[in-house]
């Protein structure tokens, strides 16, 4: 019988975001095909994997991950070095999770002088994320954006609530920023398109439709993010067409799948390998469900997951 | 088209207060505007009803209809609710509708009260296990409702096929196929099977200002597609105007140049 | 391709006769397409309809068995390029790969393992469905010895006899054949041999070519010998590979009707680092593939394997729905405050994560309203006031706790009077409308 490929035409294209500060700036974005289907379009850049480090001790990890970073894990500055040294991260994602109200609630000005210290120590890009509270992270972001000036980083994340004063900031200090909704694709739409009627270029925008772990639902993530894509490439949305982060490390490491231990629970096995796995195959999945910036935890499942990109491009 | 009044609904709380207090006037004032604007039923929901349900079906049923001369659809899961509702309406004003069966074991009973009571009864095209996938799985489940329905005694000519109408701003996907349903459940039998809907699910969580364009948009297409009645806001004059109108194209009015103040 | 109930009815004589049950032709066409009811069941269908049925309703992808007995699994089947179009059917089968020249002891302890890997995982039982028995000893005698061997350790398990020598093959299909083994596999040089020997001993057979359009010729030509139950093997190796050549499979299937290309597919994901290898059949899995074969199992990766096919297999329609129970957030004691939701697992989720946030201990009754959201679940009749107070009596949680305050979401205030009345000594609170006013209402409570 007669064969031809079914090749499928898109028509539209992922935006192009660039991060970081030359020469270690770094590209995500860019392709104009269903993930990794090179055979029907471009495919200009990798997935990138930002290494997570906080701002203060990660005393609610779990001691398979929190153990990788012994001895650097109380100093940002010594993590973030640990990372790009050692580890070879091709960017970092500090977390400034002692604003939140209910950790140490420090002061926006205690989270600008972090976010300063960290990048003058580094040469690879920073992705500064707040702690998730609404409020908070409207002052904390704010003056981020304003200590990491110059820096072209990516600030995180707005949200319905406090997308304004972030968005205000990112315009005023040149940086992207990441649109983050709840699991569902209109409200991702929705709040691309109120930051942008705000002026803000789409070109510097990266959309997170909210990460979930494995066995906690990643098929809500998953599909959620291979609808964005087939919006942004067979219909062409424009709304649509920012590159996708997802935010694995948080969403894993806090289920009991990573932390209950091999007496507790002995029919799931080695307990470090599980928690391993756990990541690297959520972020697997996230990968091929179309996305572009992963934001993890442990090196040995970013190890892994490299392996898997290396062999998807 | 049929429009069945949709405004008097324990949602409202206007409503829900009247109903608490037994207080007729609120409900019939309603009651009565919507038949004003043009209602061919009045909606009847008062929710679960597990509190007294009998006594506020009948009361309720007993005071629109003392002042307002339509049949009701009487909305309700409460099966005994729905019961006293159906003993008191007043087929004088036309035979009531049951609102709803489905493919649901504890809706069945629907089934037996519309036989009982020679009432009209909506099936809507739901069954255990989650949300219809597409316009297929709604007709396989009406098939099934109306097989049932030809075993509990009620004629195929009283059932009203509901493809379940789901809100556009999370479920998108199912505004085709609630449509193509539609216009597939016709063809279910001969003469064609009636078919309704709640039109205003489909602007569920859409922004207040946005609800009246997205339910009249819908209705325009639903009636194309030969939809026999729907329950939905009469006193939305737009949307009336709008059911006017294409009622206008598809041939079912005479055209004149004042036809929206017939 | 598979016709949709329309157009089956113009196939049926539309006399509206209802001997087959059914009040009108339509509702048995439309029953018919759901696979609800026998075609047999019309008896005035004619020839050529039932011919063009038989033929046309042949699902695009080919559905059939892999291994016999219970344990057996269905493959093949899809009918959609991406899950949340309508549902993935058919989990990807995960075998294990064992090589015949390992000692009896060691094809003995991983057949056991195998046949010991059931996990029970939201209700459903979950295990390593085959294994995958490599002809590397190349030595016939052994591979039959070893293949009746891990057949008689892993009685329930299905067995893929990875060999493409057909004398070897031969004799092992024959001491398994009670099994239905999948056969593996034909290759161009061999298919002619592999397919008699399939078709004699009624199993079916993986073809294994270089690329996606090597497999057509092969595929053909194997159910021109009789063989209807086919495998693929496209050769694809990397984690590209497995995407792309699984995706033209798809597509050509689907959206083509391409029959020569409608089989399930297998993947070997065999790799040595045992974590890299979970994530690239995890790949396969997500990327259309039936069968994923791996080279080695342990209990962390068996659980992740598992819970990936789940989640990518459950029904984007049904809502995923949590347990029924009291659940505990932090390390509450018998003052903590208690409060009720529905088992939407989202609402779930969000609801247990903002009462986390709180960093107030807290007892969270999830009640079962089969999977509906809060207010969902109230209009439907299935989260009211007498279903909410059984709950509660019947879940013991007042042996628990020694107060009787119960919070119930803001959505239902409604609900609060009738619940005092039914919960005799209960006090109701109205909650936050919306999960995420939980951490500034249970801190003001306790402050």
């Amino acid at each position: 019988m007669a064969y031809a490929v079914p090749k499928e035409a898109y028509n539209g294209k992922v935006l192009n975001v660039k991060f970081g500060k030359a020469p270690n700036a770094v590209s995500i974005g860019g392709e104009n095909a269903m993930p990794f289907l090179s055979f029907e379009g471009e495919i200009p850049n990798k997935p990138v994997i930002a290494f997570e480090i906080q701002d203060m001790p990660p005393d609610d990890w779990p001691d398979t991950v929190k153990n990788q970073f012994a001895g650097v894990s109380s100093d940002p500055v010594k993590w973030a070095q640990r990372c790009q040294n050692e580890l070879k991260a091709q960017a970092i994602a500090l977390r400034l999770i002692s604003t939140h109200p209910d950790r140490e609630n420090r002061s926006p000005q205690d989270a600008a002088k972090t976010v300063k210290d960290v990048l003058s120590a580094i040469n690879i890009p920073l992705i500064i994320l707040g702690s998730n509270n609404v409020e908070k992270d409207a002052s904390v972001l704010v003056a981020a954006a304003e200590a990491a000036g110059g820096y072209n980083c990516i600030i995180g994340k707005a949200q319905e609530g406090n997308y304004k004063t972030i968005v205000a900031a990112a315009l005023a200090h040149n940086h992207k920023i990441i649109a983050m909704s709840e699991l569902d694709i209109n409200l991702a739409k929705q709040l691309n398109i109120l930051i942008t009627q705000m002026g803000f270029n789409k070109e510097n925008l990266i959309t997170d439709p909210m990460c979930s772990a494995l066995g906690y639902g990643l098929e809500y993530t998953y599909s959620v993010m291979e609808r964005i894509r087939l919006a942004a490439l067979l219909q062409n949305d424009a709304t649509m067409q920012p590159p996708i982060a997802g935010d694995v490390g948080m969403y894993v490491w806090k289920i009991k799948e990573v932390s209950a231990s091999e007496s507790e629970a002995p029919l799931w096995g080695s307990l470090e390998e599980r928690g391993i796995a756990w990541e690297a195959l959520t972020a697997a999945a996230m990968l091929i469900a179309g996305t572009n910036l992963l934001i993890m935890r442990h090196p040995k499942a970013v190890e892994t997951v490299q392996k898997v990109i290396k062999e998807l491009v | 088209m049929l429009v069945i009044g949709e405004k008097i609904s324990i949602i409202a709380k206007k409503v829900r207060e009247a109903m608490m207090k037994r207080d007729p006037k609120p409900v019939q004032e309603l009651a009565a505007a919507q038949w004003k604007a043009g209602a061919h039923f009045i909606d009847v929901n008062i929710g679960p009803a597990e509190e007294k349900g009998e006594d506020l079906m009948k009361w309720m049923a007993e005071s629109i209809q003392e002042k307002v001369h339509l049949p009701l659809c009487l909305d309700t899961t409460n099966p005994s609710a729905l019961e006293a509702g159906l003993k008191a309406h007043n087929n004088q004003w036309g035979r009531a509708l049951i609102n709803s069966t489905s493919n649901e074991p504890e809706r069945f009973i629907m089934l037996e009260l519309a036989a009982k009571y020679n009432a009209q009864v909506i099936g809507l095209t739901l069954g255990k296990g989650g949300l219809p996938a597409d316009a297929e799985e709604r007709c396989a489940i009406a098939a099934e409702i109306m097989g049932r329905a030809l075993e509990y005694g009620v004629p195929l000519e009283d059932i009203y096929l509901d493809p379940l109408i789901l809100q556009v701003c999370t479920m998108q996907d199912h505004a085709m196929h609630a449509l193509k349903a539609v216009k597939m459940f016709q063809e279910l039998n001969d003469p064609p099977m009636k078919t309704v809907v709640g039109l205003s699910n489909i602007s569920n969580g859409v922004p207040k200002e946005m609800r009246s364009l997205i339910d009249r948009n819908y209705l325009a297409l639903l009636i194309y597609e030969g939809l026999t009645a729907a329950i939905m806001n009469p006193l939305d004059k737009d949307l009336m105007d709008t059911l006017k109108t294409v009622e206008v194209f598809v041939g079912k009015t005479l055209y004149a140049h004042s036809y929206l103040e017939t | 391709m598979a016709l949709s109930g329309v157009e089956i009815f113009k196939l049926l004589p539309k006399t509206n006769c209802k001997k087959c049950g059914f009040p009108t032709c339509l509702a048995f066409a439309m029953k018919l397409a759901q696979g609800g009811v026998d075609l047999e069941k019309c008896p005035d269908i004619s020839e050529e309809s039932k011919k063009v049925l038989g033929e046309a309703s042949a699902p695009p992808i080919r559905t059939f068995a892999l291994g016999a007995g219970e344990k057996a699994v269905k493959i093949g089947g899809e009918t959609v390029m991406f899950r949340h179009d309508k549902k993935f059917f058919n989990p990807c089968a995960i075998a294990l790969n064992i090589k015949d020249n390992l000692s009896d002891a060691e094809l003995k302890k991983a057949a056991v393992e195998v046949a010991n890997s059931e996990i029970e995982r939201i209700g459903q039982k979950l295990r390593i469905d085959a294994i995958s028995i490599e002809y590397a000893s190349n030595d016939s005698a052994r591979y039959e010895a070893a293949v009746k061997l891990i057949a008689s350790a892993a009685p329930d398990t299905a067995i893929i006899l990875n060999c493409k020598e057909p004398s070897a093959a031969e004799k092992a299909v024959k001491a398994v054949a009670d099994r239905k083994p999948l056969l593996y596999g034909a290759t161009n040089d061999n298919a002619e041999t592999m397919a008699g020997i399939a078709k004699a001993n009624k199993v079916p057979l993986s073809v294994c070519a270089q690329g996606v359009e090597a497999l057509i010729s092969l595929t053909e030509k194997i159910k021109s010998l009789g063989v209807e139950d086919i495998v693929m093997d496209s050769g694809a190796k990397t984690a590209k590979e497995i995407i792309e050549h699984n995706t033209q499979i798809r597509r050509s299937a689907l959206r083509k009707g391409f029959k020569p290309l409608g089989y399930p597919v297998i993947n070997f994901a065999l790799r040595d680092d045992s974590t890299f290898e979970a994530a690239l059949a995890s790949v396969a899995i997500a990327k259309y593939a039936s069968i994923v074969v791996i080279s080695s199992i342990a209990k962390w990766k068996n659980l992740a394997l598992f819970t990936l096919r789940q989640n990518i297999y459950t029904d984007p329609q049904v809502p995923m729905q949590v347990e029924q129970k009291i659940y505990k957030i932090g390390e509450p004691t018998d003052d903590s405050p208690l409060l009720i939701t529905t088992n939407f697992s989202l609402t779930y989720f969000i609801v247990s994560g903002e009462v986390e946030n709180s960093k107030v201990p807290s007892w969270l009754a999830v009640m079962d309203c089969e999977g509906l959201s809060v207010l969902t679940a109230w209009a439907a009749g299935k989260f009211t006031s007498a279903k909410i107070a059984q709950f509660i009596k019947d879940s013991g949680v007042e042996g628990q706790i020694k107060h009787k305050n119960l919070i119930i979401p803001g959505q239902v205030a409604i609900l609060s009077g009738a619940l005092e009345e039914k919960l005799e000594g209960w006090k109701i609170t109205v909650g936050p409308r919306e999960a995420n006013g939980l951490p500034t209402f249970l801190k003001s409570r306790t402050a």
